[in-house]
């Protein structure tokens, strides 16, 4: 008698142990799919494999598992990713720029190219990465993150045309201000100032973000290179 | 159970504003369905929806107040109004007859600005509301020989974004979809234009698309869908893009 759970479709998520990754696996497995948790920590999902995102060889490695452990990956949400704010460009360190590049432009590269060849093979799947709305607008004392944000954009629309045929579709979202603990305590982005500016007022939630990322993965096939922005209002 | 929401389709006698109103009634809710007039496909779609059929010109300023009093008086209200109805014909630019040039604004733009204008005092008495605006892709990165069109829909664009600022505060969500090809009725329109078979049409406006595919119009449900509904509640203002990649730009 055939598994019926070896039929649910199957989503990775990178930064799967807190925040928007952590609610994005929760909204996949609430809606029937198997879920992968990629992190440095240990994650809520049917497999949970720690690496870190900028280190190509564990990438391929703890892909390759996740793999042979659920047959395949339908959809890859990368989410892993940290934020500095309140640098003044000359301030940010050549370590800092290093570092902030390599874990958000270099953990989707890896992951992407790790997941790629079996999508390929299926002619069928999905990546969705997580940039940021910052991208769009552009931002201040940031700069690092949104510089890394926008190459993410980049590389996600040329990417989605170079697989567009293949019937893989690759697209982005690019989240307001969201109240996960990557927004500190005394972030500005929570002063009551700031979210008086938005107009839904306030910050949005890790599980709105993976709501419209939910929807690239179920309903999404028509999209190629598209940024969705679910960000109160802060990028109209 | 919660009680069932209620959304108003403008043009759903046939193609994309059809399949919005058969995908919202497969949602849960309760779908008023509008287009010009009833020539019996509005009632029999009401009737397989258990819906309410309001046929009315919303570029007929009466018209649009007659519809949201007609839904209001039997439902009491409008949570969702998807603004769909369009007119769209096609000449060179220089040969626009000024008529259709205005025909293109009273029916996508100012139909559906008086039409939002009879809705939103109901949806501010309720304290939510969601407004999903099928703009265009052409009224993105404009057409050849749709300037009008192009332009009517780069104003709903223009609209969604105005009305995204103004009521996101009161709990009103405005958000848009601009989408590309979608396998309507219009394809046969332009095949014959085109002097080739549906067939033929249709892929020809594939091979255009990047991903090689144009879209159904249940795809383009799905999008209305998402925006009628919880997953996007965190979104105000935005346009969405289903258009296989042919509006490479942010709406």
């Amino acid at each position: 008698m055939p598994d019926l759970n070896d039929a649910a479709p199957v989503a990775l998520v990178t930064g799967a142990a807190s925040g928007i990754g952590a609610a994005c696996a929760a909204l996949f497995r609430e809606r029937g799919w198997r879920t992968a948790g990629l992190d440095l920590r240990t994650s809520d999902t049917d497999v949970p494999v720690q690496a870190d995102v900028s280190d190509a060889a564990a990438v391929a490695a703890a892909i390759a598992q996740v793999q042979e452990q659920l047959g395949r990956i339908d959809f890859v949400v990368t989410a892993a990713g940290y934020y500095e704010e309140g640098i003044d460009v000359v301030d940010i360190t050549r370590h800092q720029w290093d570092r902030m590049l390599a874990v958000i432009v270099g953990g989707t590269v890896n992951v992407a190219r790790a997941v790629l060849p079996g999508m390929l093979e299926r002619q069928s799947g999905g990546i969705v990465a997580i940039s940021s709305e910052l991208a769009l607008g552009g931002s201040a004392t940031d700069l690092h993150y949104v510089a890394a944000k926008g190459a993410v954009l980049g590389f996600i629309k040329s990417l989605a045309l170079e697989v567009a045929r293949s019937g893989v579709r690759v697209n982005a979202v690019a989240p307001g201000p969201t109240d996960t603990p990557l927004l500190l305590a005394d972030s500005i982005w929570r002063e009551p100032e700031y979210l008086a500016t938005l107009p839904l007022g306030r910050l949005v939630t890790p599980q709105e973000i993976a709501g419209a990322v939910f929807y690239l993965a179920s309903e999404g096939s028509q999209y190629c290179g598209e940024v969705i922005s679910p960000n109160a209002g802060a990028v109209i | 159970m919660a009680e069932r929401k209620i959304a108003l389709v403008t043009g759903a006698a046939q193609g994309l504003g059809l399949a919005t109103a058969r995908r919202l009634g497969r949602d849960g809710f309760k779908v008023a369905v509008n287009d010009l007039v009833d020539d019996g496909r509005l009632s029999e779609l009401a009737t397989e929806l258990d819906g309410l059929a309001v046929p009315g010109d919303i570029s007929d300023p009466d018209a649009t107040s007659a519809i949201v009093s007609r839904i209001a008086s039997e439902w009491g209200r409008v949570d969702v109004l998807v603004a769909n109805a369009a007119y769209m014909t096609m000449s060179p630019f220089l040969e626009a007859d000024p008529v259709e040039w205005w025909r293109h604004l009273d029916v996508n733009l100012s139909g559906h600005f008086r039409l939002i204008q009879a809705v939103v005092p109901g949806m501010r008495e309720i304290g939510h509301g969601r407004i999903v605006i099928i703009a265009s892709g052409w009224g993105v990165i404009g057409q050849a020989n749709a300037t009008a069109y192009a332009a009517s829909k780069a104003g709903l664009v223009a609209l969604t974004k105005g009305l995204g600022r103004e009521l996101g505060p009161q709990g009103i969500l405005t958000n848009g979809i601009a989408p590309g090809f979608i396998d309507t009725e219009q394809l046969q329109v332009d095949a014959d234009d085109a002097g080739i078979t549906l067939d033929e049409m249709r892929r020809v406006y594939a091979e255009s698309v990047p991903i090689g595919q144009i879209a159904s119009t249940e795809d383009i449900a799905g999008a209305v869908s998402f925006l009628a509904g919880p997953l996007s509640s965190g979104m105000v203002g935005q346009i969405i893009q289903p258009t296989g990649g042919i509006t490479r730009t942010r709406a």
